[in-house]
């Protein structure tokens, strides 16, 4: 084992205000930001779910409605998970492969300060007329729409283009920077999940800012692109979209399984179960997710014999997806376990994703979508997926790795009512949302059918729970940043790299470069060569 | 205060291992982007092209714009022999090519303007049709990506005239090349599906 | 592998198979079934749901057990016996999820091809979607109706379309939907097989009248003699003006956006139309003798004037060249003096 670094305090706060180049920083940078655009995004669903808690209610406008669940969905999605998932990455990936910093630190300033016109953009458009095509922008509806659509096209494409710069530091630092000993079969399987994440941002997100050019252009300059009267064809728009927009729900939960495939063996004291499966199986997701997306589009007209393809190529899924399930099970099969805030948001992670995943198998079976496309069985499937998956592994991978960004400790107490308040509030809120889609309520409707209110009731009250789950965690973290206890180097016991030093990290990571001996998981084994310290470590 | 011992050749070690150089590693995956951004635009192209017709298509000078593409090859012929100077060592040499190279991009550019000059002539313009959309965004981002590596041909010449590079050290050669190449093969396909199929 | 592991894991695969099978038969939760290829869907789902509820009770049954089970020992801060992997063991939970996916997906295949069979002497229903109201065509019948009604067993050809962004055509009872797209037109294939009334949705969100396109429109699955009553009622045309009048209303969609007691519409996206024939209103007295010209105007050129509060540009503005000018002139006559 190394020796400690001597404590460290994290950089002064001003620094994280400022442009920096040390990834930590950035990676703060993104989690707070991105943080931000969470409440922001939240605070829309709460006006939603209100004006949703009686069938005729005319608390919102219908056209304030559209707004509202339009950007809601582009918030969340834009700039809370992509970014909030990427600043993970930032952070983690150049301590867990015992790098100092990224490849390339100039061009992920960059990258998170795109953020900010990105986030800047989405608000300014509601000063304008907000977008209200959904988030999924159809043509012709969203070519004809206000102004702040045009804004909001601007804004996605900045936010992919920070999301793809991302992408090329992270390939670029895996493939390049690992130190010494750090075989990509030794690599975390977090970093892994970033590999697999990063090849599906380059090679989908270009699509989405084609499509979105092409609708910027007929909206600024009166190119023809969607024009029906000219020839246009509106399923144009919907393949560019959906090509990037179907990966993109890969990107948005590929790293918090692979955060949670950090926890469990930390919390069972046991290696991972199937890591290279585990590994594989994250590839796996990734390539398979590119030849998915036209099941968007069943019931879009499409040529009826193209649809059977998707419908087969998306079923597929479900095995590698499985494959991962079933290894975080026997991981803790057989363990020690810790039930601490990390833990249990990764145990409540594999059951609400769980429900997503079976709910997007029902999706894929074309006869059934050709029902549920469109209603609310597909709002339920996705808040299962993001929200009871992507959002619960942020959490728990926010609790795990506060210590280390932070040194200091979150309170297990506040965590426990976080996490027991989110579980029961995610359940509430998105179950009934199933039979509203099965029985017949459509999605984005400002009013409803009088049969689906008590349906709509629970899942307002869920979703209030929610708003609500948010305050300890806030609270948590602010007031443990300033005083909470010190966490020392390791308060887990983990045996990945970015715990082999100090918590937080000095400035370059480490005080001398590690040289890696052992596999990242490897409890229960008598100590045979853990982390040494490099032999050319010849002094300052 | 804390030092790193990690010299600049340590950090990139894995890379080494792998035979790759960090810097051409980052381009090749920003290029891979471009590939598919272009994808989309190719993509669109070819829809309406199958679905709609498009008399505009007789307007086209092939002619003029083979020659063109024969000015763009001939560009990337002038890259690979500034790189083959500095590998041998020769800074005039790559100044030379580096210069070339810019020399003929300007001239495929200013062809390409003179194309959809006369298109416009016949009353082809971005918002007369589907087909004028998708031509000359296509076609426009291309140009503008020509325009941007133009300008990335000369900053490099100017780093060329400084001594920056060397017979060791020209990976900065090697991943403008890189761009230029990939602008090239772009209008090779896009050459390919607009005027000749 | 000790016997009594084995006989826990037989017995446990039984009650889960015997759960997932209770659930399969007696779990409903899809509306009723008024179409052939509702009962077709609706056993998928039903054994998709069994099959469902088998994994979701192993899988968490298994975590909650693991929880409950594997606990730390209060005090034992060590590491748990390392198990790496088991090959066997990720070859199965591979293979077996990979067959149940092959066995799904033909299954589906197989259903989805019998929804879409083609049967002899459909009826032919063009579907007219625009914002924000349905228009049901019978092309062979020469008969134009916001509501559809079609004859029990009989297959209905619905060709979709739009006039303006996309929509979509979706009847719960029918199981399915397919999007309307300007520009393209879109067969579906349905054979109604229950009788009753049945509400229409939109499903594609089509601007702000979005949630409220199916309150013009409604599904009436009904005999055939009951449809084919409807057909002659439909041709022909109310001689007492009033009906007619409200007919005209109902035919071009007006209930949509606009509120008016007489004909049953409350439609909110545009004004409310009663009191155009009340002699004591604002309009009667603003525009006096010239009421009609105002009323016809505003449906002719919905843009030369628009009330405050309401928006420019939602109004079809083709309704001058839609509506042949005597039943113009009726619908004018009607609005104005209805009561």
């Amino acid at each position: 084992m190394t020796a400690t670094a001597s404590t460290t305090t994290a950089p002064a706060w001003r620094r994280y205000f400022g442009w920096s180049t040390d990834h930590k920083v950035i990676g703060v940078q993104y989690l707070v930001t991105s943080f931000f655009f969470f409440l922001v995004g939240g605070a829309m669903a709460g006006m939603i779910r209100t004006q949703l808690l009686a069938p005729d209610s005319t608390l919102v406008s219908a056209e304030a409605y559209n707004r509202l669940t339009t950007n809601h969905g582009s918030v969340m999605l834009f700039l809370w998970i992509l970014p909030v998932l990427a600043g993970l990455g930032n952070y983690l990936i150049p301590l867990q492969i015992g790098a100092r910093d990224m490849a390339f630190p100039r061009l992920n300033a960059l990258s998170f300060w795109l953020l900010v016109p990105s986030g800047l953009l989405m608000l300014a458009s509601f000063f304008v007329g907000a977008a209200e095509a959904g988030w999924t922008a159809y043509v012709p509806l969203s070519v004809a729409g206000p102004d702040g659509q045009t804004l909001w096209a601007i804004s996605v494409v900045l936010l992919g283009t920070s999301s793809m710069m991302g992408s090329i530091n992270f390939v670029t630092t895996i493939f390049t920077m690992r130190t010494a000993g750090m075989t990509f079969w030794r690599m975390p399987l977090f970093t892994w999940s970033m590999l697999a994440t990063s090849i599906l941002v380059l090679t989908a997100t270009p699509v989405l800012t084609a499509g979105l050019v092409l609708i910027a252009m007929d909206r600024l300059v009166g190119t023809l692109f969607f024009s029906v009267p000219a020839g246009g064809d509106p399923i144009l728009w919907q393949n560019l979209f959906w090509f990037y927009s179907h990966p993109a729900v890969y990107i948005m939960v590929l790293p918090a399984m692979g955060a949670v495939s950090e926890i469990f063996p930390v919390f069972s004291r046991k290696p991972v179960f199937g890591y290279k499966m585990i590994a594989f199986s994250s590839l796996a997701i990734s390539l398979l997710g590119l030849t998915v997306w036209a099941h968007h589009m069943f019931t879009s007209g499409m040529d009826p014999r193209l649809r059977v393809p998707y419908m087969i190529s998306t079923m597929i899924i479900a095995v590698p997806t499985g494959v991962k399930i079933f290894s975080w099970l026997a991981t803790i099969w057989g363990g020690k376990l810790r039930l601490d805030t990390p833990m249990l948001f990764a145990l409540g992670f594999i059951s609400m994703f769980l429900i997503g995943g079976i709910t997007g198998v029902f999706l894929a079976a074309i006869p059934i979508d050709l029902h549920v496309h469109d209603t609310y069985f597909v709002v339920a499937h996705l808040h299962f997926v993001l929200f009871g998956g992507s959002v619960s592994g942020a959490y728990a991978a926010l609790y795990y790795w506060y210590p280390k960004i932070t040194g200091r400790r979150l309170d297990e107490r506040l965590g426990k009512v976080h996490f027991a308040a989110n579980f029961i509030g995610t359940n509430l809120a998105y179950l009934p949302m199933f039979l509203a889609g099965l029985l017949g309520m459509p999605r984005r409707v400002v009013n409803y059918d009088p049969r689906f209110t008590e349906l709509n009731q629970l899942a307002s009250l869920g979703a209030f729970l929610l708003a609500a789950s948010v305050l300890p965690f806030l609270y948590n973290v602010i007031v443990s940043w300033v005083s909470g206890p010190k966490a020392g180097d390791n308060p887990w016991r983990a045996k990945t790299l970015e715990w082999k030093t100090s918590s937080p990290p000095p400035a370059y990571n480490f005080d001398t470069p590690p040289v890696v001996t052992e596999g990242p998981y490897d409890y229960g084994e008598a100590a045979q060569g853990s982390l040494a310290p490099s032999p050319s470590a010849a002094g300052d | 205060m804390t030092s790193h011992n990690i010299t600049h050749e340590d950090e990139f070690r894995a890379g080494r291992e792998l035979s790759l150089d960090h810097r051409k590693l980052g381009m090749w995956l920003f290029l891979a982007s471009e590939v598919m951004f272009f994808g989309g635009l190719i993509g669109t192209f070819l829809h309406y092209k199958a679905t709609i017709p498009s008399p505009e298509s007789a307007e086209l000078d092939t002619v003029l714009v083979g020659i063109n593409t024969f000015v763009l090859i001939t560009s990337s012929l002038m890259v690979v022999l500034g790189l083959d100077s500095i590998r041998r060592g020769s800074r005039r040499g790559l100044l030379t090519y580096l210069g070339l190279t810019a020399l003929l991009g300007v001239v495929f550019l200013g062809g390409q303007g003179y194309e959809f000059v006369s298109l416009y002539g016949h009353g082809i313009a971005l918002t007369s049709s589907v087909f004028g959309s998708s031509f000359f965004t296509l076609t426009g981002f291309h140009g503008l990506h020509v325009l941007i590596g133009v300008a990335w041909a000369l900053l490099t010449l100017g780093k060329a005239l400084r001594g920056t590079y060397s017979a060791q050290d020209h990976v900065g050669v090697e991943a403008f090349g890189l761009y230029w190449h990939f602008v090239d093969i772009v209008w090779i396909v896009l050459f390919t599906i607009i005027y000749l199929i | 592998m000790k016997e009594r592991t084995l006989l826990v894991i037989v017995l446990l695969t039984v009650a889960l198979l015997a759960a997932g099978f209770w659930v399969a038969q007696n779990v409903n939760l899809m509306p009723a079934e008024a179409s052939t290829r509702a009962a077709l869907v609706d056993q998928l789902f039903r054994a998709m749901l069994g099959l469902a509820a088998v994994i979701f009770l192993l899988v968490e049954g298994l975590l909650l057990y693991s929880v409950l089970r594997f606990r730390r020992p209060r005090g034992d801060e060590g590491d748990a016996v390392p198990v790496h992997g088991n090959r066997e063991l990720e070859i199965v939970w591979t293979l077996i999820p990979a067959l149940i996916v092959v066995v799904i997906g033909f299954y589906s295949f197989r259903v989805l091809a019998a929804s879409e069979m083609r049967e002899a002497d459909p009826i032919v229903v063009n579907v007219d979607s625009r914002q924000f109201s349905w228009s049901f065509e019978y092309p062979a019948e020469g008969v134009t109706s916001t509501d559809l009604h079609l004859p029990l067993g009989r297959q209905a050809r619905f060709l979709i379309t739009s006039t303006d962004v996309i929509h979509s055509f979706w009847v719960p009872e029918f199981r399915v939907k397919r999007d309307a797209t300007p520009g393209q037109i879109a067969e579906l294939l349905v054979t109604p097989s229950r009788l009753g009334t049945y509400p229409v949705r939109c499903a594609e969100l089509c601007g702000v009248g979005h949630a409220s396109m199916g309150l013009t429109s409604q599904v009436f699955v009904e005999s055939e003699a009951d449809f084919q009553a409807w057909l002659e009622a439909q041709a022909a045309f109310p001689s007492d003006p009033i009906a007619a009048g409200r007919a005209l209303f109902g035919r071009n969609g007006c209930s949509a956006c606009h509120a008016l007691a007489d004909a049953g519409a409350i439609g909110i996206i545009g004004p409310g139309l009663d009191a155009l024939a009340d002699p004591a209103s604002a309009h009667a007295s603003m525009h006096g003798a010239d009421l009609r010209t105002y009323v016809e105007q505003s449906i002719v050129d919905p843009s030369a004037v628009v009330v405050e509060g309401f928006s420019d540009g939602l109004m079809p503005k083709d309704f001058g060249t839609r509506i042949p000018a005597n039943e113009l002139a009726i619908l004018v006559d009607y609005l104005i003096a209805h009561k």
